[in-house]
């Protein structure tokens, strides 16, 4: 997967092309913007729309990153009940919770509580299709 | 007799992916997490990959599987067909966290590589094997299991007791010769079919009594790669880490059809198709071949048809890697194997005798000719590579393929490609 971008040194204008056009002094490389740490950088698209509160909806891109640590108000991936699905981790006092990003207190799921639970990777990016 | 090395020992871990392709499968797919998993080959048609659960209930690797439905059905096993380009890119993930420890690695095939850990102290290596496995599965979402020895023969013992340990780590440096005593002759690597009857014929059916053969008897009644093997197990270094990706000898591609396939104008589209993705490979290294082989055969476990296999071999006056060139040739030699009346199963070819394409021998009418199918065989290269494989073909490849691969029960993710990327409903 590589996408790069020529990025012009010279701002765009009306009138007489500058000369420099044909200088293209180096590319904007995506990869290297949003991809840290390649081999545990995955891409998983979504579907649904249960988590538009933290800014993600019905197809876009996650930028997961498996080798970090999540930290408080992460977005990650988690198993729960048999499924990835994408949660927001809390911690308080201490003490690591998934929520649905919601203010809801009762879909508090405490991590310690529930071993079986594992952070799958941390959401690091969104791509959100604009138009 | 015994057997050390005086100088300073090599440490060389043998890092194996656990069932590997169920692995991948389970990457994206907790439900089949701690159930019973198998992976088929290419064409649904035997078990290539088993998760341990389905060990347990005694699928057998290799199995066609058509013999196994019954088990699968009684116990709900989840059948996978092979999805190359998930596994693949996930293998790439693996080998490179192994390189974030050290560049001097072997990438011995898809799930195992070797790696040079002779500069890590003898107290600290079995910890340093436990950060690899740990990172590995961190990084990747695949188990591992590490097995460290002083030689690359003795890793691969180390990693099948280390399969079978709690921590999936181990140094295999002391009490080796007890561990050896329980290793049975054929699961030694480097050991084959063929080697391992004439050793258990004369009485040697184990990795410890192997080691302890004497020199001379090896060497009249094997070859060198068995005296080899024997100085392996004795912890003496004789097969070295090939670190830098050594360019293959030959090129094979073979593929069984979904569909049985009579007619010649299939096979001729099959391998046709071969040829140009052979063709296309050995480009991308720089090689040309010059000699190229293609084979045929019906499936030998269809009992109510008759049996046929045969092949040709057809060396090139010049080496070449032209498609053009290599599908005329084949299809010249499928001609002359192809017999009417029977039902194909599979269709292969194989380009041998691999140089690189510098190498090449002067040819008086080369240089013309040369130039203008280099110049045809880049385009086609940069149009499939841009727009994907097959945009361009020649028309004898065929345009329909119905005898192209079965694949029921992929679960069709491509980590690397947009067009396929794993979805999460939310």
């Amino acid at each position: 997967m590589k996408l790069t971008i020529p990025f012009y040194l010279h701002k765009v204008g009306a009138g007489f092309p500058s000369p420099a056009t044909d200088y293209i002094e180096d590319d904007v490389d995506l990869n290297s913007h949003l991809i840290t740490n390649a081999p545990a950088t995955f891409i998983i698209r979504v579907q649904g729309k249960s988590m538009v509160n933290v800014g993600i909806y019905d197809g876009d891109l996650l930028i997961v990153d498996k080798s970090i640590e999540p930290r408080n108000f992460s977005t990650v991936i988690t198993n729960i009940n048999e499924e990835l699905v994408v949660k927001t981790l809390i911690k308080e006092k201490g003490v690591s919770y998934l929520t649905s990003g919601s203010k809801n207190i009762l879909d508090k799921i405490n991590l310690a509580e529930n071993p079986e639970i594992i952070v799958w990777g941390v959401v690091t990016y969104v791509i959100h299709k604009q138009q | 007799m015994s057997y050390t090395s005086s100088s300073k020992k090599n440490k060389v871990a043998l890092i194996d992916c656990n069932s590997f392709y169920v692995s991948c499968e389970r990457l994206f797919n907790p439900k089949i997490n701690n159930k019973p998993v198998v992976v088929l080959s290419n064409n649904d048609g035997c078990v290539i990959s088993r998760s341990t659960e389905a060990k347990i209930i005694g699928i057998k690797m290799g199995e066609p599987y058509f013999k196994v439905k019954e088990l699968v059905r009684k116990n709900n096993v989840h059948i996978f067909s092979s999805n190359y380009a998930l596994y693949g890119d996930i293998s790439r993930r693996v080998m490179k966290t192994l390189k974030s420890f050290s560049d001097k690695i072997e990438i011995y095939s898809i799930d195992e590589a070797f790696v040079d850990l002779s500069h890590v102290e003898d107290k600290e290596i079995e910890n340093y094997g436990k950060e690899i496995r740990e990172r590995i599965l961190k990084w990747t979402g695949i188990p591992t299991s590490v097995g460290i020895a002083n030689t690359k023969t003795l890793s691969k013992v180390a990693n099948n007791i280390a399969k079978k340990n709690k921590t999936g780590v181990i140094y295999l440096n002391e009490n080796i010769d007890n561990h050896l005593k329980k290793f049975h002759i054929s699961d030694i690597w480097g050991v084959g079919k063929q080697l391992s009857k004439l050793y258990i014929k004369n009485g040697i059916d184990t990795a410890y009594k192997l080691k302890n053969i004497s020199n001379t008897w090896v060497k009249k009644r094997t070859n060198v790669l068995g005296a080899k093997t024997v100085m392996e197990l004795r912890g003496i270094t004789c097969i070295n880490l090939e670190t830098q990706e050594t360019k293959r000898k030959s090129c094979c591609v073979s593929r069984s059809f979904g569909k049985k396939v009579e007619s010649l104008e299939k096979l001729e589209e099959s391998i046709t198709t071969h040829c140009l993705n052979a063709a296309e490979k050995i480009r991308n290294d720089d090689q040309t071949t010059r000699s190229i082989t293609i084979y045929i055969r019906t499936s030998p476990f269809d009992q109510n048809r008759k049996y046929y296999s045969n092949s040709v071999a057809i060396d090139l006056p010049v080496a070449t890697n032209n498609s053009l060139e290599l599908v005329k040739v084949a299809i010249s030699g499928l001609k002359k194997i192809y017999k009417y009346g029977f039902f194909y199963q599979k269709a292969g070819i194989v380009l041998s005798k691999l140089r690189e394409a510098s190498e090449n021998e002067f040819n008086l009418l080369a240089p013309i000719m040369e130039n203008k199918s280099q110049t045809l065989m880049k385009a086609m290269d940069f149009t499939n590579a841009k727009y994907g494989r097959n945009a361009i073909s020649i028309a004898q490849a065929g345009i329909n393929n119905s005898w192209k691969m079965r694949r029921e029960h992929s679960s069709k993710i491509d980590t690397a490609s947009f067009k396929d990327l794993p979805i999460l409903k939310i």
